[in-house]
């Protein structure tokens, strides 16, 4: 038992990485634990960000750790053979170097997520209007409500907010292989927009209007659409479904939205006879 | 006792609101009905639909029930009962899980978190919808309900649950149909105590052979028959039941569109302009709706839910003190009735213009929304226009534009 704590503090380290590697390559009991397969161009370039982020602290972890766990096990008071510990403080030396390395850390995150910032969150796909450059109008207006979520599709016009908005709720279909791009308004308290197999994430501020845009390489059934903030007690069930489809699928489901229902009428059958149950006569 | 213990199973509640209503309207004022009347619609009821966690259903004709068509055993036996999964997994007891905590166990409404909600869940025992594509005192088709499951009800506290699957939904929605009947039934029962004098709603002693050692008389046996027939019969299967059946064969004829209903089409300013012109003219629309169509008219109306026991006599609806028995009773205390403000695009029935055809052409039930009687059809068509039409209206109020909207291109 002398080596416990020197050994356990070995172990979070390499446990904390074996974790996670059984995670990201699906062995049980961490199969599904690691995030969907990733269904657009952005969201490749959020996974290398977040795999390198991953590495990243791994590395710190493991070195850290081993750290730690190496001068426990070296400085053990048992296996002192009675040398006294020392009080050190204020090493400048060593201030210097433990500043410096995070410093640089932090300044290259912040060069290696510039691109994929940009991308996602600054530079909207742009489109010719007029001879001119303009930012991508939405395809789709996104309100976030307590507890659902609804979407009013650009009619024929192409514009959201007019009055040839095409509504539906809990359901998103949309094309696949362009680029959409998804005004998102909330109309009480704060929610988050969160498609995990894009990688899309974006917090709705009541009163704000944002802009959402992916261009997903290949359709795919129902995904999820979630709420990733606590907006009440509904929140869990705050979902919607995704479904994206080929072009021209799309195009059908949009006008298949606002036409007609034709009631399927039964073939006359039993079903009319309503009035079966009387009073037979009396046969006295 | 709240703790350790199992609670017992939930029961359907007595309709208490429509018994003291039943009680005032035909009894003297400090006369009540007999106590055992409750146990005896009790039996009835369960007999004939059986308890919240063992639903059954009247098929009087066996196999050969047409109410076959309307609601499925198995689909209600998916919805009732306690949240769990079956053998197979498949989960049980959705109507507690998903409904039961704003529509109540009884389906009157008025479930733990029905008196936070503005507007009030649904009570269902009324039998009446409002958005539906069957005219007024029509039941809804599947379709009219399913539709407000998978949308939900915007405005309201009413969520989609489009993101289950088909069946869960089929199944939910075969209970809400059973809670309805069941409801109408119960009030049909509870209309029919005052013509008793005291008698038995069905009077199981006249064939009982205890009474008297004797084999029941032929005139008794007639009697019972007689009663079985007046009040399952003609009450339930052709009073309720039959109504249910085939509410596909109502449904509204929807005339298509005229062209320039389309935004894009020339002609489609005159055709809101005609639209506005009636509005004021023959659909009378601003009587409630206000001149500006955000829905400052008449007020003070209140919904056929709240009328239903606010007319009774010495109830004033803004008088505290007149209705806390019905409160006391499960009522839930009433609220006037806002006219739509037409400038928000929020439509509860559907924002389709074929759904806002629906709401003029056919009222919207239990509300003073009247079916629209007057207007033709492409005159209807022109009123849909112009409500479409007015969210964007330029009201001549200043717009405060988002901090953002140079991102905003329109």
């Amino acid at each position: 038992m002398s080596r416990f704590w020197s050994i356990l503090f070995f172990l979070v380290p390499i446990m904390g990485i074996v974790t996670f590697l059984m995670a990201m390559f699906g062995v049980a009991p961490f199969g599904s634990a690691w995030l969907p397969k990733s269904l657009s161009q952005s969201g490749d370039t959020i996974d290398q960000l977040f795999n390198g982020i991953h590495l990243l602290s791994a590395v710190i972890l493991l070195g850290t750790g081993l750290a730690i766990g190496w001068a426990m096990w070296k400085f053990d008071d048992r296996h002192a053979d009675g040398r006294k510990a020392l009080y050190i403080h204020h090493n400048t030396k060593l201030e210097i170097v433990w500043t410096i390395i995070p410093a640089f850390i932090l300044i290259f995150l912040a060069f290696f997520q510039m691109k994929s910032w940009t991308e996602n969150k600054m530079n909207r796909p742009m489109v010719t209007a007029d001879g001119e450059q303009v930012p991508m109008p939405p395809m789709v207006m996104v309100k976030a409500k307590r507890f659902g979520w609804e979407f009013y599709y650009a009619g024929a016009d192409g514009l959201v907010e007019t009055d040839d908005d095409v509504y539906i709720e809990n359901l998103l279909v949309l094309p696949a292989g362009e680029d959409i791009v998804m005004q998102l308004e909330s109309r009480d308290v704060i929610h988050s927009f969160f498609v995990p197999e894009l990688r899309l994430k974006q917090d709705i501020v009541p009163g704000m209007t944002q802009f959402v845009w992916f261009n997903s390489r290949e359709s795919s059934d129902d995904i999820e659409v979630l709420c990733t903030e606590l907006c009440g007690w509904g929140h869990y069930k705050m979902k919607a479904d995704l479904r994206l489809v080929d072009r021209a699928e799309f195009d059908q489901w949009l006008v298949d939205q606002t036409a007609q229902y034709e009631p399927e009428l039964k073939p006359e059958s039993k079903s009319d006879d309503v009035a079966t149950l009387t009073k037979p006569e009396p046969s006295r | 006792m709240a703790g350790c213990e199992k609670s017992p199973p939930p029961e359907f509640r007595l309709n208490q609101v429509e018994w003291i209503k039943q009680e005032r309207l035909h009894l003297a004022d400090e006369d009540r009905f007999d106590e055992g009347y409750k146990l005896e619609i009790g039996s009835i009821l369960t007999a004939l639909f059986g308890t919240p966690d063992e639903p059954r259903f009247p098929y009087l004709l066996e196999d050969d029930d047409p109410a076959h068509d309307i609601i499925s055993l198995d689909n209600l036996k998916m919805a009732a009962g306690a949240v769990r999964s079956d053998k197979r997994g498949a989960p049980v007891g959705l109507y507690r899980e998903h409904c039961a905590h704003c529509h109540g166990i009884s389906g009157d409404g008025a479930g733990p978190t029905a008196a936070l909600l503005n507007p009030y869940p649904r009570d269902f025992r009324l039998g009446k919808f409002k958005f539906k594509s069957t005219p007024l005192r029509q039941p809804p088709t599947n379709h009219d309900l399913r539709t407000i499951l998978e949308n939900g009800i915007p405005g309201t506290a009413m969520p989609s649950f489009r993101t289950l699957p088909p069946e869960e939904l089929d199944a939910i929605l075969d209970y809400v149909k059973y809670l309805t009947i069941r409801g109408q039934f119960e009030r049909y029962l509870l209309a029919e105590l005052a013509g008793l004098d005291g008698r038995s709603i069905i009077d199981f002693s006249l064939i009982s052979e205890s009474k008297t050692d004797e084999e029941p008389s032929d005139d008794d046996i007639e009697e019972f028959e007689d009663q079985m027939y007046s009040v399952i019969g003609d009450g339930l299967q052709e009073g309720i039941i039959s109504r249910w059946l085939n509410p596909d064969r109502k449904v509204t004829k929807i005339p298509p569109a005229p062209p320039e209903f389309e935004t894009t089409h020339q002609a489609h300013g005159q055709l809101v302009k005609h639209g506005r012109e009636l509005f004021f003219s023959k659909g009378n629309c601003m009587q409630c709706h206000g001149e500006t169509g955000v829905g400052d008219g008449q007020l003070g109306n209140f919904d056929d839910w709240t009328n239903d026991w606010i007319k009774t006599a010495n109830v004033d609806p803004y008088d505290k003190e007149t209705y806390q028995e019905f409160i006391a009773a499960g009522a839930l205390p009433p609220r006037p009735l806002q006219p739509r403000n037409l400038h928000l695009a929020v439509y509860r029935g559907g924002d389709r213009p074929d759904d806002l055809y629906l709401r003029l052409a056919n009222g919207i039930e239990g509300t003073p929304m009247p079916a629209s009687s007057a207007m033709t059809s492409d005159e209807i068509w022109a009123v849909v226009a112009y409500i479409r039409s007015l969210p964007f209206a330029n009201t001549g109020a200043t717009v405060t534009k988002p901090t953002n909207d140079k991102q905003i291109t329109r």
